[in-house]
Order: C-alpha cells, then structure tokens, then sequence
C-alpha cells in the first residue's frame, strides 16, 4: 500500500479499514465514521481509534482488559525522574513520546509538550533498568523479536480492532507494560509484517 | 452525602464571570445537599471517587476533558458531558451527519474531502449552494475558523488552510441574521433560551476585527415569547446528538428555522440564564437522577 492510501476490506461480515493514520479527522477516520452512520459493522470504530491514541484512555482501556500497562499520571509541570512523557492536546500525537532522566531535561521537553505550560501532559515513571520496545502489530499478531509480546498484541487488537498499529512497551526485567499505542507508516513494516498485511488483505485462510 | 465532581482548567478559571457561575453552581449543589470539589487535569485519578462529573472546561476529543469523560464512563459514573457527545459535538462533520440523519433542518450542507477540492467541484458548489459560502473548520468553536468566502480564489485560501487541520471540511449555505436563538437543552427537555445579537461588523458571534476580539450581545429570553417552532426545533436537534446538556443555534429567517450548530459544554457565565433560575439545580438534579 502506499501512503496515505487506506484500504477497506471485508472479513467475518464486518468491514476492516487498513490505514497508516486512523488519527481524528484523517481520510480513514471520516470512513469509519460514515460506515458507522450508515448502521454497518466497522473496524476499528471512531470510538476505538480515540480511545487507543490518547495516551492515559489507552491505558486504562487496556488495563481493565487485563492488558499490563504502565502506571500513568497527569501534570502540568511535575515530572517524577527518570519517565516517558507524552502531550495532552489537540497537536499532539502518541507516536511523540520523550525519555527524560534529569530535571533539565524535563524542564525543556515539558515546555514543549505542553505549549509552555498552556496544556496537561502525560507522565509515566521509569524503573531502573527499565528498556523500550516498540513493535508492530498486524491485525494483532507480531513477528521476529516481538514475539514475546505476542499474546498482549492479540489482547490488544481484541479490545481496539486496528488492523496496523505501532505498540510501545516498557520492559522492567522480564516484565512488558503497555506504554502507549500509535499509528504506523507502511514503509517501517518489515518484510514479513507486509507479507502479513498482505495476506490479511486477500484473506488467506491461515487467518 | 454525594459527591459532585466539577471538572476544571486553569482557563475556565481565568474568567471571572465563568468563575463566578461555577461558584455559583457549587452553591446550589452544596444547597441540594451534595458535597462538591473542584477537579483540575491533575486530579483526574480522583474522578472514580465522585458520584457524578460535570465538566466546565473546553470540551474536544484531543484534550484532557475527553480523558475526564471516559474515565467516568469507564467507572459508571454520570457525567455531563458525556464522551458520545464531546466526540460529535466536538466535529462538525460527525454533528451535523447526526442531524441529517434525523432531518433536522438546517442550511444546506455539504462535507468537502481534501481529495475532491479541485475547481469543477468548488464552482457547483457555489452553484448549488449559492453565493456567499460559508467553509468550517469542523473542529470549529467560538466561530474561529468559520470563514465567508464570496468567490473561487477565496474559497480555496480557506480550503487550503482549514484543510491543513482536517482532511474533510464543511461548506455550508450562508444565512443572514441579526441574532441566533439559542436553545439550551437537558436531557431533550428545555433548559433555557437566549438570543446571541450578531456584532454589526461581523457574521459571527465572536470575531476579531481590526485586532480588538467583538463579542455577541447576550439576552435570556422567557420561553413563552420564543417561537414554539424554534424551540422544538432545538429540541429535536439536541435529541439527535444525545440526552445531555446542550446549546442549540438556530437561525429563525422569515420564519423558516434552520440549526446552525449543537454545542455541548454550552456557555452559562453570560447571563444566558436570567430567566430561568433553576438551570444549575436541574443540572445537578440530572446527574444524580442518573
């Protein structure tokens, strides 16, 4: 597929919108929106594709289906050291997320996740030793190294119904929490994450 | 004793007339009986402990409130506004598709994709449409970015720009009044009516002219001097989005009513209320009754 190209596929009597960017108000979010107005079995819905790219919804969607997820606060200056921040308005997006260790840092990546101070942010405290993984999940299943969070892929794509997502996770021994969801472009899949969109696409029977 | 949560931000607190209404709510609530805290972004954690959410901040699916919402929903506490309605409200194009579908009237309207603006398609629509055009951003309050456009040229200037925040916009029927009504609605039942008077240098209701921001006029107006036909129509449009608190537009030229917009998180600072002492206290009893 190429960018900014979305595609709409019928499987299981519903339909699936494969897109890079399910954000509000793109081309696929307008899709969903009239295929739900017209009373039809859309995946992802409207309601799904917000819930999974705000930052703290996510998580606590996730969480309550049982999916590990990281603990979350929200702030208007205060950040607890070292942690993951993400911003909380209208311009930003789960796929911009910000590793601060020092007050100095997080003084300047605050200053500009929030507009300088005009909006909350999403703050998520660190352990030590703690490591981030993103990866990919294509209609909720995974490949090479992100195998071992396989199982919270499939989780995760029975709770939301994206078809293509970029997943982050933050691994504390051999512990995975979800961090965060967002959208991804078609050109960073893999080889096999394309093989694998592609046979979704024709709906091969190993599916 | 329950426990209402009023969901704030640092600009609701700003203005001193949003201020005072929300001290003023939190007074008929604690008369009512209710224990009330103010709630800021920060204390987010804090709503499963509420009884009933009332959100008085800006409301859009990309910001905090919509966190606030869901986290409600999430714990099954009542909250206004509810998320459904922050999601259409807060979208133009999810607004008035709502409202089509239940064949509220309303100017004619078209949804433009950034993939059909081209020339042949902007000149029908200033065919079908007429002339001038009015084009929306569909994330649109307070009538920032709702623009007349009179010709072509003009018409793909805004495009252009609004199409940079959405890849669908709204172009819509012009209609020429001196006033909206606005019908302010809970739970399909009426709430309250004022009029908006339209500043004379602007078609908006709020607009910046020559640097200075211009305000509309705001006068409450006593249900029985209302057309009836308008405050049906108000009505029926807010049924169409939901059972929450709403503020409807509508624009009452020669008679034919047409809605402009649905507002949730409608205004209540500006003395849209005069009239109708009970707003806050059927507000809360709302809440609580659900």
């Amino acid at each position: 597929m190429t960018r900014d190209s979305l595609a709409v596929v019928t499987r299981d009597h519903a339909y699936h919108v494969i897109s890079e960017d399910y954000s509000y108000k793109t081309e696929a979010y307008y899709t969903i929106l009239e295929h739900e107005l017209a009373g039809e079995d859309i995946r992802p819905s409207s309601r799904s594709v917000l819930d999974a790219f705000v930052v703290p919804i996510c998580l606590e969607r996730a969480k309550l289906a049982g999916v590990p997820v990281m603990e979350w606060g929200i702030s208007q200056a205060y950040v607890p050291l070292p942690a993951i921040l993400y911003g909380l308005n209208y311009f930003a997006t789960a796929s911009d997320f910000f590793v601060v260790q020092d007050n100095e840092q997080a003084k300047d990546v605050v200053k500009h996740i929030t507009n300088k101070g005009k909006y909350p942010f999403c703050y998520q405290k660190l352990g030590d030793g703690a490591t981030i993984h993103t990866c990919t999940a294509v209609f909720g299943q995974t490949t090479g190294s992100c195998a071992a969070i396989g199982g919270y892929a499939a989780m995760i794509y029975d709770l939301f119904h994206i078809p293509l997502v970029s997943m982050v996770f933050v691994r504390s021994g051999k512990e995975f929490a979800l961090s965060s969801l967002a959208p991804t472009r078609y050109t960073h899949l893999t080889h096999k994450e394309r093989s694998l969109l592609a046979a979704y696409r024709k709906g091969q029977e190993f599916l | 004793m329950s426990r209402l949560g009023i969901f704030v931000d640092r600009k609701t607190l700003s203005n001193a007339e949003q201020l005072g209404a929300l001290i003023h709510c939190r007074d008929v609530a604690e008369g009512m009986g209710h224990n009330v805290d103010f709630l800021f972004p920060v204390d987010i954690n804090k709503i499963p402990k509420m009884d009933a959410l009332f959100i008085r901040a800006r409301t859009d699916p990309m910001n905090i409130t919509y966190v606030a919402a869901r986290m409600a929903d999430f714990h099954g506490i009542p909250v206004i506004d509810d998320s459904d309605s922050i999601q259409i409200c807060g979208d133009k194009i999810n607004m008035y598709s709502h409202l089509i579908k239940k064949d509220v009237a309303l100017p004619k309207t078209v949804f433009l994709s950034k993939n059909d603006l081209s020339v042949e398609r902007v000149s029908q629509l200033f065919d079908t449409l007429g002339t001038p055009l009015i084009v929306k951003e569909p994330s649109t309050s307070f009538s920032l970015r709702v623009e007349k456009v009179t010709d072509i040229a003009g018409f793909f200037r805004v495009a252009r720009r609004f199409i940079k925040m959405s890849d669908w916009i709204v172009v819509q029927q012009f209609v020429e009044s001196t006033y909206d009504w606005r019908v302010g609605v809970l739970g399909g039942e009426l709430l309250y009516v004022c009029k908006y008077t339209i500043p004379s240098v602007t078609f908006k209701i709020q607009a910046s002219v020559n640097g200075h921001i211009v305000y509309c006029g705001v006068e409450s107006v006593p249900a029985d001097a209302v057309p009836p036909h308008v405050i049906q129509l108000g009505i029926d449009a807010a049924n169409a989005i939901g059972n929450g608190l709403y503020g409807v537009d509508i624009k009452n030229s020669n008679g034919d009513a047409r809605v402009i917009e649905v507002n949730d998180n409608p205004s209540l600072e500006s003395g849209e209320d005069a009239h109708y002492p009970k707003v806050y206290e059927r507000i809360v009893s709302h809440l609580f009754a659900a």
